[in-house]
């Protein structure tokens, strides 16, 4: 999949309240932005997203006036701006609590510079790239997915997939990128009523991979957010 | 009850035939018999009949036979006048024999039957005392007080509790007794404090009778002391627990002192040099250091967690090859020269199990590590995966010599290190030990088996799970 024109740098809003990781997050990404604002509390944070509109927001989860799951949430209720959340708590059930609310990544402390620097520039081309997402035809290597005509072909032979099989292909390639939710996950494939399937789906990836991936138990497209979900990548 | 009646019956037509029939004997013979004969006689009835028949019996038998002697032995005779006045002595003698002779037979038959009553209720005591102390276990010897209470009082069923019951719910006067009622609940006391409930239930009301209410109350001195067994034996779980506890706080002071302080060391030094004008390219020595000190942190919130049994475990349907997956992500770029050679029994969908992603991640990473560190260098890492039964297994095996047998045992403790470790390579000592505490929790086993092939072999063992067969092909 090829990117097209370099993006237009953003304007990034640091969300800390501590000066130390807000000079460590400016220093990170102070290249990457158009203009950097910082703000040390939940109520800062939401002023100055409504009224400079940033391309992305980095929070830190514990804020001294607010909760950060709570700010994620009224953030997303006006604004588009992905969102990357910086945590010092490890729980999977805060990671999914996160994603779920509207977060597109999370990292959890202590992270590496070079590590938060990966993630913004992937948040950057996803949300930039996303005009792209409609694109009907996509080749892999050797495999090739056609989304319209529903099929999916390597090497030019035609690999058969169950219903259950395409729609989970689908949900993933039109989020590409991104790591879903095994909760969004069910929603988008099986509908709001996911009953016993949820404890199945486990078992229709490992078959999709089987199907899909060169090696199932080193998969390069279909990749596990360990307790979280899966993320489908095309650049490897 | 008409069994006793008609026993009662028996006496009374026996003694009041004797009665009738010493009477005829004597009459035919009342020429030559004398007052006193008549008299010994008679009160020869009077007290057998006291005797076996009760003292109803003897009173009436006394009565009767004072009629009779007036009526038919004293002249005139067949009627109620006494022609000589000193034969009311002998009337009124015999009278007052009889009913204080009834009344003494009686009293003895009371105290017999209050001895027979307090063998048995000293016979249950000794029973209860022998439950109680020849119990292993404090609560089989609280379920043994509880049968024998239940059946002393007859009821359906006799529960203990450590509990206490509402005040409310309680029977705790006396007058409570007095009315039949499905349930009761007894406080129980040890020490002036309550410590537990008696409830004795029925399916029909019931009521207690005086002895059952006196035995009661010392069966339910020894439930009490039953209860406060349990309570000993539970807060010496606690303090065996706390001991264990400190033990590892002690072994965490020692390893936090050291494998801290000697990370921090080096990045203060580096730092310092770094300031002062040094090779900016040793910061990289910096961030490896805080790297170790991150897992450092992250394996003692781990242990910390795992031994205060708060760590969250979400069990769910997985995969195997996705866990694999998900590990070989992590660790492969660790590798570099060594190679993972993965081997999955077929079919896949038979390798699905139920347990926690996360925690056996963290597992497999760690044997995978470990095979990495002690495995000679460049040779293979197997990791295979099979069912066998109810089990997943996963098995990690290098080609290194193995642990030592006195390395063994304790090398699943916190903190242990093997003592043939080579030097220079690090670890926390927490790794194997957070490993199988992890198993524990999703019901799984972590152990060290080696076999004649493979000398250096860890297995994981997880709760299988069966799935149907997915979706058929249209």
């Amino acid at each position: 999949m090829s990117l097209g024109m370099p993006p237009a740098k953003p304007i990034i809003l640091i969300v800390d309240d501590e000066p130390q990781i807000r000079r460590v997050v400016r220093n990170a990404l102070d290249e990457m932005a158009e203009r950097i604002l910082d703000a040390s509390t939940g109520a800062e944070a939401l002023d100055l997203a409504a009224s400079a509109e940033p391309g992305l927001v980095v929070l830190d989860l514990t804020l001294p006036d607010m909760d950060g799951l709570d700010l994620c949430r009224d953030l997303r209720a006006f604004s588009r701006a992905p969102i990357l959340v910086l945590s010092a708590r490890q729980s999977d059930r805060d990671k999914v609590a996160l994603l779920d609310a509207g977060a597109d990544d999370y990292l959890v402390k202590p992270f590496s510079t070079a590590e938060l620097q990966a993630r913004v520039r992937a948040i950057l081309r996803r949300s930039i790239g996303s005009r792209d997402d409609a694109a009907d035809r996509i080749v892999v290597g050797d495999l090739e997915i056609n989304l319209a005509h529903r099929t999916v072909r390597r090497s030019g032979i035609e690999i058969h997939l169950t219903p259950t099989e395409w729609g989970l292909l689908r949900t993933f390639l039109t989020h590409r990128g991104r790591t879903l939710t095994h909760q969004q996950l069910f929603h988008a494939v099986w509908g709001q009523v996911a009953g016993d399937a949820q404890q199945y789906l486990r078992v229709y990836v490992g078959q999709l991979r089987r199907k899909l991936e060169e090696d199932p138990v080193r998969p390069m497209l279909i990749r596990t957010e360990p307790a979280v979900g899966y993320r489908f990548e095309l650049a490897p | 009850m008409t069994a006793a009646t008609s026993t009662r019956t028996r006496w009374w037509l026996l003694w009041l035939g004797t009665l009738a029939a010493t009477t005829v004997l004597m009459l035919l013979a009342r020429d030559r018999l004398d007052k006193a004969h008549v008299a010994l006689v008679y009160l020869l009835v009077v007290l057998g009949g006291s005797a076996l028949g009760g003292r109803v019996l003897g009173l009436t038998l006394a009565a009767t036979a004072f009629l009779l002697f007036d009526v038919v032995f004293l002249p005139p005779y067949y009627r109620l006048q006494v022609a000589d006045p000193l034969d009311w002595i002998v009337l009124i003698v015999f009278l007052i024999t009889g009913v204080v002779a009834a009344e003494l037979l009686e009293r003895q038959r009371h105290e017999a039957e209050v001895a027979r009553a307090r063998t048995v209720e000293i016979d249950r005591l000794a029973t209860l005392g022998a439950e109680t102390l020849n119990a292993p276990r404090p609560e089989e010897a609280l379920r043994a007080i509880a049968e024998v209470i239940r059946l002393a009082m007859g009821t359906d069923r006799c529960d203990i509790t450590l509990t206490h019951a509402m005040l409310d719910e309680m029977t705790p006067s006396a007058d409570a007794f007095e009315l039949p009622a499905r349930v009761r609940r007894i406080p129980l006391e040890a020490r002036g404090t309550t410590v537990g409930t008696l409830v004795l239930s029925s399916d029909r009301p019931f009521l207690l009778g005086p002895d059952q209410k006196r035995v009661l109350s010392a069966l339910s001195y020894y439930a009490a002391l039953g209860v406060e067994r349990v309570r000993l034996a539970s807060a010496e779980d606690e303090a065996e627990a706390l001991r264990h506890a400190d033990r590892l706080k002690d072994a965490l002071l020692a390893s936090v002192s050291h494998d801290l302080r000697t990370p921090l060391t080096t990045i203060k030094g580096i730092a310092n040099e770094i300031a002062r004008g040094g090779d900016p390219d040793r910061a990289q020595v910096i961030e490896e250091e805080a790297d170790r000190l991150t897992s450092l942190v992250d394996d003692l919130l781990d242990l910390s967690k795992l031994a205060a049994g708060e760590m969250e475990v979400h069990l769910a349907v997985n995969t195997a090859d996705d866990v694999i997956g998900a590990v070989l992500q992590r660790v492969e770029l660790a590798f570099r020269d060594r190679v993972i050679e993965t081997e999955l029994a077929e079919p896949w969908t038979d390798l699905v199990g139920h347990f926690d992603f996360v925690h056996t991640m963290r597992i497999l990473t760690n044997l995978l590590d470990n095979a990495a560190k002690y495995g000679p260098a460049g040779s293979p890492v197997r990791l295979r995966v099979w069912r066998e039964g109810d089990e997943l297994r996963f098995a990690v095996e290098d080609e290194g010599a193995g642990i030592p047998a006195a390395d063994q045992d304790r090398m699943f403790e916190p903190f242990v290190r093997g003592r043939s470790r080579p030097p220079g390579i690090s670890g926390t000592g927490l790794g194997l030990s957070i490993a199988r505490r992890l198993a524990e929790v999703q019901q799984g086993r972590l152990t060290y088996a080696p076999t004649t092939r493979v000398e250096s072999r860890f297995v994981l063992s997880l709760p299988a799970a069966n799935v149907p067969v997915a979706e058929p092909s249209p």
